[in-house]
């Protein structure tokens, strides 16, 4: 059984023309897709809870509640 | 050429992964615009004399064959060929044995290469009496 000559030259470099643009994508993509699906929603979130937030109806509930050693609850 | 490549930093290897500068073969040759590049018959003639010099000693035929592994290439038969009679040279059936799992393990995933240079080299594996990794088995886990 005689065997042909392969290709024996070049062959981490034919992988690599092929696999480096590939995982440089695919990591852009990744990076991409994090932003737009965790990052941002995040961000929203924060953003339209302190869009309404009053501080000071929220101080005066955990005035109340009694967690405050410097102010206590008005009823003392 | 990806030896170089390899050593620059990652955002070095992005720019040149994505501007790819020469399409020659990947061998100790650098990305030169000017400058001679060698060719593969030129690189084959150069490492079988390396090999064939008649006093190399144990330093310089681990030297070569580390180096030579270092390349984007499997070796031709002839050059293992230079290199196994330097082993004989040496006295040095080890590194003889060595070579041929270098070898297979430098062709990776082309399980098409070994056989082949096994092959080419039947007749110089019989001639200085060196056995295969399959032959004595320790080619296995």
């Amino acid at each position: 059984m005689h065997l042909p000559k392969p290709v024996m030259r070049g062959l981490l470099g034919k992988r690599l023309r092929f696999h480096l643009p590939v995982a440089f994508t695919l990591s852009l993509v990744a990076a991409i897709a994090f932003k737009y699906a965790v990052t941002e929603p995040r961000k929203q979130a924060y953003a339209d809870f302190y869009k309404q937030y009053d501080a000071v109806k929220e101080f005066n509930a955990m005035k109340e509640a009694g967690v405050f050693e410097s102010v206590r609850p008005s009823g003392e | 050429m990806f030896r170089a490549v390899f050593r620059l930093s990652a955002t070095g290897v992005r720019s040149l992964a994505r501007s790819r500068p020469c399409y020659t073969a990947p061998l100790a040759s650098r990305c030169y615009s000017h400058g001679k590049v060698e060719s593969d018959e030129e690189f084959d003639a150069r490492w079988i004399t390396y090999f064939s010099k008649p006093d190399i000693d144990a330093w310089e035929l681990r030297k070569g064959m580390n180096t030579l592994i270092g390349y984007d290439l499997v070796p031709e038969a002839k050059i293992l060929d230079s290199a196994l009679r330097a082993c004989r040279r040496l006295n040095d059936v080890a590194s003889a044995i060595r070579i041929l799992e270098a070898v297979k393990d430098k062709a990776g995933p082309h399980k098409d290469i070994y056989p082949y240079l096994i092959q080419e080299l039947k007749p110089t594996l019989s001639e200085l009496g060196i056995s295969t990794p399959e032959e004595l088995g320790i080619d296995k886990l």
